[in-house]
């Protein structure tokens, strides 16, 4: 017999029992994910600013759904609120914020972002004519969060599917006047999270890159140089969502285009110029130029003094037909006057616009809003080239939520591109007021238009928060990379970030949605399995052994008690 | 509280197990043995078909009913025939009565088909905080493959251990032991290829078994008849 035999392999029958018992214990004690839903969401920006904290100051979510911000009696403390971006009622929260009423969490669902995988089937012009409204909210949304001091967690999802259904399941039960508690049921969002950490030391790297102009025997002075800088950085609510795709990925990816399409010139000792073409991709951006400001610190005196002019690239993907040229010097200044004749020569014969705009620069304060204030306060002749006309506040206009891939529009940056150059190129040449288009179509010196795209695409895809760059991310050496593809003598400079500012991690998490029962309904249902067990415990001692049977076994305990008394 | 859920639904899914030994005489001619020795037989029976599965089956991706790879896997169900044949043969408890015994093998059976199958998905997944149906179905799933084992081991042991049968029985009887053996395909074949929804499939089988139940006791008392 089987089990019988079994008794003389007793060893090997141990051992696959104890194995057996581990893989049992094993099993009972893994928690497995077995979220129905599971998301990624970008947690709200964490960070101290002169020592006040800013942002959102927690990171953990154990709690039921919600869906209503509507300030009622009931107590919001132990609930999620979910929200569409779309209509929020932005008064409402900035009330909750300021009145700093308790909530359990919020996760704020951003419409999809076109281009994305998961809208490819959606028709675009449904979310354009969202666009502007949903521009503004998200705008303001985030000035209001990134100056609002949250002690809860709040986190940006992408609406799909899968959570408006979610969303509306909530709002179905919240209209029903039942309201998520633990008696009722509902969606419970779980998101384990330790305390988010300081990051230690944040760092801001700037790169650099030359292109040597030729030296004629005759100057033994040193060259002058023309600087093109772009700050690649950004800054938003959502540290992991901020790409920033025209703050500024367009100049970054129109000077990397610049940079292609003279190194091809300078390739050549016969187009080579008599100018140093210095390229510059700052970092610190956002906080008042710092990199820039550090960047210039560290050149030495004959360097900065060489540089004849420094054009700095600063959102230039979404303008129709009008850009700006920021100064900080009177425009009458002989030198602003010639690098802005050269520049709307240009634009004359290209057909767009460029206007020119005037804002003194007061030493006393410590904004600079526009990066070329750094070279002014150096006194190296700069000016900023941007589709915006008036500069933005701190923190604003840096690569928010708002500024994805689809707000870009690429023939925008292409045009910035051949303004830039054309203009660049007749100063370098010597050609000034002269109709020679250099970089036309057709030639082997046209722009690249795939080029310029796939840079954009690829910074649409990379948040690029100074403080959660190290050296070591991909995206700074792909910028070295292809900085020294182009150029020579390319320097990585790293920099502390300025000591007020200090930032959180925790920017990204996975949450878990579960539906869950009530303890009611488990109540319920422990009640119907004992019934039905008993039912059937009395059923089949009624059938097999008689109803008489049945009658006496509950009989029986009360007169055995009675005995044993 | 999901602890909680995972304890009904185990109650739900062992609970008849328990309360049909108690209940029954079989607690009174302590057939426990006989039905842990079933247990033993189920567990090597079961290893076998499944050797049997892996060697015979496909391993296919999709969730698509193949009428062969189930009519192959109704066939290896035979193997269960033979398991519980086996069992009430060479468990001989003397003092138990044909009924009695083939009421502790299918006990047996049954539970431990139940533990097998149903306890570590009970185990991973009720006590996890999101609710499904799912564990619910699973243990009215397993009611009902309590009375088909029931039933099971009631026409097997008509089959090969009455002799002083009606003939005129005797198809009927092998026809239900095939529909029997047959079920697991069955209900596959109207989850996958119907595509049923769950609610429906539990009740289909909770519906079917007792049908079957019922046919294989009206044929157990007109072959207890004569005998008596």
């Amino acid at each position: 017999m089987a089990w019988r035999t079994r008794g003389r392999g007793g060893d090997v029958v141990l051992e696959s029992v104890c194995s057996v018992l581990t893989l049992v214990l094993v099993v009972a004690f893994v928690e497995l994910g077995d979220a129905a839903t599971a998301v990624d969401v970008y947690r709200l920006i964490q960070y101290d600013f002169a020592g006040a904290p800013f942002g959102s100051r927690a990171a953990d979510l154990n709690h039921l759904a919600g869906s209503s911000l509507s300030v009622s009696e009931a107590d919001l403390s132990r609930t999620v609120i979910i929200h569409q971006v779309r209509d929020l009622n932005l008064t409402l929260l900035n009330g909750i914020i300021t009145s700093k009423q308790p909530l359990g969490g919020l996760l704020l669902l951003l419409p999809q972002r076109i281009g994305s995988s998961e809208s490819e089937g959606k028709t675009r012009n449904d979310s354009i004519n969202n666009d502007e409204l949903t521009r503004n909210i998200l705008t303001e949304l985030e000035k209001l969060f990134i100056h609002a001091h949250i002690p809860y967690p709040v986190y940006f999802t992408f609406e799909n599917d899968k959570l408006l259904a979610i969303l509306a399941d909530v709002k179905r039960s919240d209209v029903n006047g039942q309201p998520a508690s633990a008696t009722s049921g509902g969606y419970k969002l779980v998101l384990p999270s330790r305390e988010p950490k300081k990051v230690s030391s944040p760092t801001i790297i700037n790169i650099q890159g030359w292109l040597p102009g030729l030296k004629g025997d005759s100057d033994a002075n040193q060259l002058p140089t023309i600087a093109i800088v772009a700050s690649y950085d950004t800054f938003g609510a959502a540290p992991a969502l901020s790409v920033g795709s025209d703050s500024n990925g367009s100049g970054v990816a129109a000077l990397l285009e610049i940079a292609r399409l003279f190194s091809r010139l300078y390739s050549n000792s016969k187009t080579r110029g008599r100018y140093n073409l210095l390229f510059g991709l700052t970092s610190g951006g956002p906080y008042n130029y710092n990199g820039t400001l550090k960047w210039l610190k560290s050149f030495d005196q004959r360097l900065r003094e060489s540089i004849d002019y420094a054009i700095c690239l600063n959102s230039i993907g979404s303008w129709k037909n009008e850009l700006w040229v920021h100064v900080s010097k009177p425009p009458e200044n002989v030198y602003i006057k010639q690098v802005f004749e050269g520049l709307s020569d240009v634009a004359r014969e290209m057909g767009v616009k460029i206007g020119i705009k005037h804002k003194k620069i007061n030493i006393s304060n410590p904004r600079v809003a526009w990066e070329h204030e750094q070279f002014s306060r150096v006194r190296v002749t700069a000016i900023t080239l941007s589709e915006l006309s008036a500069a933005p506040e701190f923190l604003e206009s840096s690569g928010g939520l708002y500024d994805s891939r689809n707000l870009v529009d690429e023939t925008a940056v292409y045009k910035s591109v051949k303004l830039v150059a054309e203009s660049l190129a007749r100063h370098v040449y010597g050609l000034q007021g002269r109709n020679i288009e250099i970089f036309s179509e057709n030639s082997s010196l046209s722009i690249n238009p795939f080029y310029v795209k796939s840079w954009l695409d690829l910074m649409s895809r990379t948040p690029r928060v100074a403080p959660f760059l190290q050296k070591t991310d991909p995206f700074i050496s792909a910028l070295e990379k292809e900085l020294s593809d182009h150029t020579v003598d390319v320097h990585l400079q790293l920099e502390s970030i300025d000591g007020t500012f200090s930032f959180y991690d925790s920017t990204r998490a996975t949450l878990h949605i579960y539906q869950v029962a009530s303890v009611t309904f488990d109540l319920l249902y422990l009640l119907a399995v004992g019934s039905y067990l008993f039912l059937l415990f009395c059923f089949l001692v009624a059938t097999t052994r008689g109803v008489d049977d049945l009658i006496n076994i509950f009989r029986r305990p009360p007169s055995r008690k009675a005995k044993t008394a | 509280m999901t602890m909680f859920h995972f304890i009904n639904c185990a109650i739900l899914a062992f609970g008849p197990h328990a309360v049909y030994y108690s209940a029954t005489p079989l607690s009174e001619h302590e057939t426990l043995g006989t039905s842990i020795k079933a247990a033993v037989v189920y567990l090597l029976t079961t290893l076998a078909k499944l050797i049997c599965l892996a060697t015979f089956l496909k391993v296919s991706d999709t969730d698509s009913f193949d009428l062969y790879q189930e009519l192959i896997k109704a066939s290896i169900g035979f193997i269960d025939v033979v398991g519980i044949y086996f069992a009430l043969t060479q468990l001989t408890h003397r003092n138990i009565s044909q009924a009695h015994k083939f009421q502790a093998v299918g006990l047996g059976w049954a539970f431990a088909d139940s533990v097998l199958y149903r306890l570590a998905p009970l185990w991973i997944g009720a006590r996890g905080l999101e609710f499904t149906w799912e564990y619910i179905f699973q243990g009215l799933e397993a009611n009902a493959n309590l009375v088909l084992n029931l039933s099971l081991a009631a026409l097997v042991s008509l089959m090969w251990l009455r002799k002083n049968k009606p003939k005129s029985l005797i198809p009927i009887i092998y026809a239900c032991v095939i529909v029997l053996v047959s079920m697991p395909s069955i209900v596959s074949y109207v989850r996958k290829a119907l595509g049923w929804q769950p609610l429906k499939v539990v009740g289909f089988e909770l519906i079917s078994s007792l049908f079957m139940a019922f046919i294989s006791w009206q044929l157990f008392e007109s072959c207890q008849r004569p005998s008596t």
